[in-house]
């Protein structure tokens, strides 16, 4: 185990810059998500902490020993790749045992621990396959063994549910949470799916254009996006966003919204007086109001500020309906009631919790604070 | 009309006419294509009166193989008459080492220049690739000069060395194109196993690598063991391959024209790539169509 830290690392390919600066501290331990879109620089990254790319600029340390110029196989790191790259001619027993035999360890002490980790996977009876006789999740199963066997300071890992079937990959992503929990080790996990994010990573770091948006811990980037593109990227169904301009109310700012389709009737005037602070020397402007879907739910509580509204189509998922509202021509998602127990259709109550809502600049997109 | 229709329906005589015409014509390109090859052996086991006295497309009238034992082990070549069979040994000693130093090298080029890509790889690719377009008359010059200088002219080395040359670009483009399918990921992942170049060349590579060295073998062994040129340009002598010695045992005629002894020669020497064709034929068509990771 070891901690890992990034230090302004810079990647450049010619003229094109694909990570500009990026520093992160990983502790002991941690579990850190690289959140992003394809071409992000995620994976880049996640290369040059292999050490199968050079940096431009920066520096990577891990434990306290700098690695930029140290070979990928005296890193002490074990990596599992989106296409599992398991050696085609080799068994799943010598999949495993390669890496240790490169680091010449004894034949019988190789097969021991081949087979502790093959319990520990419940993959005993495969040893003797080879790569194209497993299904996906097995294949999955074996790069795992491969970089569990060495017992490595750092485990890397390059989006490798994206090749699963959905219920495979819920699965996997158990299996992985539970390796962390029961091994304690520092991982470094990139991935595109928000999901993965939010539901593995101690810490997720939010890339985009090879800068880091947000780093911080999955609640804090749920609840307090840094801005408009972290907040539209994390959250399923994605956030809502809407144009407001701040007025001055009485008992604080507020902001008429329209909340029918056609605009015919009279607007509503939102209390933002939770958000005085922070809307301060915003009075007459323009913001983006972002609300997450469950802000605005179904029924008349004392949670928020209670409207009327159309429902303009629903869209029941088993455990929760989803209802689409029609606001001044613009699609907004809302939570409509758990389960199948209502019907859910005309004009009905919503409570709007706009305490919780988000508030950006809309030049900037950065949350206001 | 709907496919079972179609099908239980009794055939029109215009289609069994098609039907009939098609077959005509193949069995008569198959006579063509066929008739000088039954020409060869046929009068291959003749003897000389037969030759004279009957047709050309006659059947021998037994199996006589001394044209075949003269050709082999008598025949006069020059003026040794040793018969092919020591020419025989020089071709396959001129082939075999041929063959494998210009196929391992190939694999290793290939390997170097599609997973450890540096820059110009792309570049020094075209240039390998050129090789496969000179024609072998260009390098005759040069390649006798160099042979001079190393000392190895007039020796079956010497051929060694031009043919796993010349057969380099050949292999490289092989191997290169077969190489590119396998996923990069592969190398990586060793890489971080901590298996060098080498390592993964031999443990990863070329595990996977035997379609292509198919078609490399047979491809390399064919263009090696038919080769005239080089064998008369660099070689005189004891030191001639087979295709050489042939067209020697051809030209020397003493009196008489053996046309058996001929013929018995000409299929000794094309013996060889005949019969790794009809062994290996297959692999080559499926090595060249072949990916290689599967799943």
């Amino acid at each position: 185990m070891a901690s890992l830290t990034i230090k302004n690392a810079v990647k450049r390919y010619g003229n094109v810059e694909v990570l500009k600066g990026v520093s992160i501290d990983l502790r002991d331990g941690e579990f850190l998500v690289l959140l992003g879109a394809s071409g992000c620089g995620k994976s880049t990254l996640l290369n040059m902490i292999a050490g199968l790319e050079d940096l431009t600029e920066g520096e990577i340390m891990i434990g306290d020993r700098v690695v930029n110029d140290v070979h990928p196989k005296d890193r002490d790191i074990a990596m599992v790749f989106q296409s599992y790259a398991l050696y085609p001619t080799m068994t799943v027993g010598q999949n495993i045992a390669f890496g240790l035999e490169m680091r010449g360890v004894p034949k019988a002490e190789r097969a021991l621990r081949v087979e502790q980790v093959a319990k520990t996977l419940r993959m005993d009876h495969l040893l003797d396959r080879k790569p194209a006789q497993l299904s996906g999740g097995q294949r999955q199963r074996v790069a795992m063994g491969r970089a569990l066997v060495r017992d490595p300071e750092v485990f890397l890992f390059d989006e490798p549910l994206s090749n699963l079937d959905a219920k495979l990959r819920l699965e996997m992503r158990t299996e992985i949470k539970r390796l962390h929990k029961r091994l304690n080790a520092t991982m470094v996990y990139v991935t595109h799916d928000q999901i993965e994010a939010l539901t593995l990573a101690d810490r997720i770091a939010i890339l985009k254009d090879g800068e880091v948006q947000q780093l911080a811990s999955p609640a804090e980037i749920y609840e307090h996006p840094a801005n408009m593109f972290v907040a539209g990227l994390v959250g399923s169904p994605p956030m809502n966003f809407l144009d407001i301009t701040v007025e001055a109310g009485e008992a604080g700012p507020a902001a008429w919204v329209t909340l029918r389709a056609d605009g015919a009737d009279k607007p509503v005037l939102l209390d933002l007086s939770a958000h005085t602070a922070r809307l301060d020397g915003y009075v007459g402007r323009k913001v983006v109001m972002g609300l997450r879907p469950e802000m605005i739910s179904q029924g008349t509580t004392d949670a928020g500020q209670c409207v009327q509204c159309e429902i303009d189509v629903t869209e029941a998922t088993g455990a929760d309906t989803l209802c689409v509202l029609n606001w001044n021509n613009q699609e907004v998602l809302a939570r409509g009631t758990s389960g199948y127990t209502k019907i859910l259709e005309g004009t009905m109550d919503f409570t709007i919790e706009t305490e919780r809502a988000c508030l950006f600049d809309p030049e900037s997109g950065l949350r206001l604070d | 009309m709907s496919d079972a229709a179609r099908y239980s329906a009794p055939r029109p005589w215009s289609a069994l006419i098609l039907r009939v015409l098609l077959w005509f014509v193949l069995i008569v390109f198959a006579i063509w294509f066929l008739l000088p090859a039954y020409v060869v052996v046929g009068t291959s086991l003749k003897d000389l009166d037969e030759i004279r006295g009957g047709s050309l497309l006659a059947l021998p009238h037994e199996l006589n193989f001394s044209a075949w034992r003269h050709a082999w082990s008598e025949a006069c070549i020059g003026v040794e008459c040793t018969g092919l069979k020591p020419y025989f040994w020089n071709s396959v000693s001129m082939a075999l080492p041929g063959v494998v130093v210009s196929t391992l090298l190939g694999a290793l080029t290939g390997y170097a220049l599609t997973k450890w890509k540096f820059k110009g790889a792309n570049l020094v690719f075209a240039l390998i690739l050129f090789g496969c377009f000179v024609p072998f008359q260009v390098v005759i010059l040069p390649m006798a000069q160099t042979l001079g200088k190393i000392g190895i002219t007039n020796t079956v080395y010497g051929l060694i060395l031009v043919h796993s040359v010349y057969g380099l670009a050949f292999t490289t483009l092989f191997f290169r194109n077969y190489y590119v399918t396998i996923p990069d990921e592969l190398v990586r992942a060793a890489t971080i196993d901590g298996a060098g170049f080498f390592t993964i060349f031999h443990r990863i590579i070329l595990p996977l690598s035997p379609p292509i060295i198919v078609v490399s073998v047979i491809w390399q062994f064919t263009q090696i063991w038919n080769d005239f040129l080089f064998g008369a340009s660099f070689t005189t002598g004891g030191a001639q391959p087979i295709t050489v010695a042939m067209n020697n045992l051809v030209n020397t005629t003493t009196g008489v024209k053996q046309y058996n002894v001929d013929m018995a020669a000409a299929l000794i020497t094309a013996a060889p790539t005949l019969l790794v064709y009809i062994f290996a034929g297959r692999y080559f068509v499926r090595g060249l169509t072949a990916g290689s990771v599967k799943g």
